[in-house]
């Protein structure tokens, strides 16, 4: 299978396991608070598990971390951190899960990811969750003069309750392209994303796609905030199939400069009866016809098998 | 290989057909004629069996079997395709994506005018008039199907569109039965049909073998004076 990957972290339940890596730096977060005094400008406070990454210099190869919950009622509360040195350019698979369906955990995760100047990280996280497992997850991404960002965000498996909140602060000529694909089926998600164009010609993008189906509720709740002379678009996309469940979308765009320029887009809906009978008229069932629309709507990727678990990033099909 | 017998349809409560009887035998190349808003595209969404339609008299006939109540995808395993007119677009499924999932039959897309580009696209998003017609024949094409119903292709081509579209579906659809649905001449020249309709407010009017005679009526005189036209079959 393509995209077989060794982690570079993995964390089960409270238990780290590093691979050294030749040009960064990865180490749990207590051990970088510990062995970097420069790393307490950025924890909030003394971490007690997670990871911590520094790239000094680019890489040719993606880094990978794995957070997983393994046995019953584990309360994980990982700290990460990750820092992308000026000119540097690296690409990170993060991945957060549980390895049953039924162990009741909760997950409170807090990132922060620092690009320096002129550097650029594509970064890509995988949650996929069992029914009785509460989430939260923060991420805020600090993006120095002329640094970029491509940060997408997959959970197809959603918990109980997952709660999410993202702030990105963006400097002068920084760019931030965000996606954020959530597929909920039994449970209820809260998302909650801000982005910030602080910097002159600042350009974010964030793209939220979600898929409301059985018994599922979600509300997503995007910025756009200009305080310099910036673009900035918000989309929001919702897909719902299922009655009963409900999407709640809701572009914000917040300008404070005359020389911003801010957009958005939202649409909420069930797949349309006009494109159902289409792909019908192609041979396909009901079922099949669904299957392809919302396969289409959550992106086309290949499978990723990170430490011989595979990661898939369909449900369906 | 088709045959529709008697057949009247409603949509949206309204009385669209009525009492439609039309064949379109074995490799022949039928073509339906009128103007719009006659019936056309609802008797080809009747064909094909979309829901919304409902047949309420006559029936439709396949091969000798009676498919009026069938589903639309159990029609089209029975060999029959649409290429629509106005086909949705599908945002996020590439058309790539899209063929690989219907196709019956290997594909050379190096025949077809087509960049590997529109085949990356998603499905009909921001696809040229040219570019969603081709697309409609690359699908329709992939299913391998024994019926076509051609819904308007000619609408919006330009004249060499028009030419390689017609001659593509000559070669690779060469010996199917087709029904072609237009309201315009330059098509009938490129694929000649062997049988022409015309339909006007949901009834056939006309029928011929000699499809030029009807079409240079129609040029000379305009739809309105079919309903006077000697040509017209259900004068006494």
């Amino acid at each position: 299978m393509k995209n077989v990957r060794n982690a570079n972290y993995v964390q089960i339940d409270h238990k780290a396991q590093i691979s050294e890596e030749k040009d960064a730096v990865v180490l749990s977060s207590p051990e970088a608070y510990k062995r970097f005094k420069w790393t307490k400008e950025y924890f909030d406070k003394k971490p007690k598990e997670g990871y911590f990454i520094w790239v000094r210099k680019s890489l040719d190869h993606p880094l990978v971390t794995r957070i997983s919950i393994s046995s019953k009622n584990v309360s994980q509360n990982p700290a990460n951190l990750v820092v992308i040195e000026e000119n540097v350019n690296a690409e990170i698979y993060s991945v957060c899960n549980a390895l049953k369906k039924n162990l009741g955990g909760d997950h409170a995760g807090y990132s922060k990811i620092i690009l320096k100047e002129n550097s650029r990280l594509v970064m890509t996280h995988f949650h996929r969750w069992g029914k009785r497992d509460v989430v939260s997850s923060n991420l805020d991404i600090f993006l120095g003069n002329g640094s970029e960002i491509s940060d997408a965000y997959k959970c197809l498996e959603i918990p109980m309750r997952l709660n999410m909140e993202n702030n990105t602060y963006l400097e002068e000529g920084a760019s931030a392209n965000l996606v954020i694909t959530v597929l909920a089926k039994h449970g209820e998600v809260k998302m909650h994303d801000s982005t910030y164009l602080n910097g002159r010609g600042s350009r974010g993008i964030s793209r939220i796609r979600m898929i409301g189906d059985e018994k599922s509720r979600i509300t997503a709740h995007s910025q756009m905030i200009a305080n310099d002379a910036g673009t900035g678009h918000v989309d929001c996309m919702g897909l719902l199939l299922a009655e009963g469940s409900s999407i709640n979308a809701i572009p914000e765009l917040v300008n404070n400069n005359k020389d911003a320029s801010l957009t958005h887009e939202a649409s909420v809906g069930k797949i349309s009866e006009e494109v159902l009978n289409y792909l019908r008229s192609r041979g396909l069932t009901e079922d099949q016809a669904i299957d392809l629309v919302v396969a289409g709507f959550l992106g086309e990727e290949e499978p990723i098998v990170i430490e011989g678990q595979v990661i898939p990033l369909k449900p369906y099909m | 290989m088709l045959e529709i017998d008697n057949l009247s349809v409603k949509a949206n409560g309204k009385d669209i057909l009525k009492k439609i009887s039309l064949e379109v035998k074995d490799g022949e190349i039928c073509v339906l004629l009128g103007p719009n808003a006659s019936g056309k595209s609802t008797l080809a969404y009747t064909i094909m069996g979309f829901p919304g339609y409902k047949v309420t008299e006559g029936k439709i006939i396949f091969n000798g079997k009676d498919i009026t109540d069938l589903p639309i995808e159990e029609r089209v395993k029975l060999g029959m395709a649409l290429a629509f007119q106005h086909p949705p677009s599908i945002k996020g499924l590439k058309l790539s994506k899209l063929l690989e999932k219907i196709c019956r039959q290997t594909i050379d897309t190096e025949k077809f005018p087509v960049s590997t580009d529109l085949l990356e696209r998603e499905v009909n998003v921001n696809f040229s008039g040219g570019e969603r017609k081709l697309s409609e024949i690359i699908q329709v094409i992939s299913l391998n199907p024994g019926f076509v119903v051609f819904d308007e292709l000619d609408a919006g081509l330009d004249v060499e569109n028009l030419e390689k579209l017609s001659s593509l579906i000559k070669s690779e659809l060469h010996g199917r039965s087709i029904l072609l649905i237009t309201h315009r001449g330059r098509i009938l020249r490129h694929l000649k049909p062997n049988v022409a309709y015309v339909m006007m407010d949901g009834q056939i009017v006309c029928s011929s073998e000699d499809w030029k005679k009807i079409w240079e009526t129609i040029e000379r005189c305009g739809y309105e004076k079919c309903k006077e036209c000697e040509l017209r079959s259900d004068r006494p």
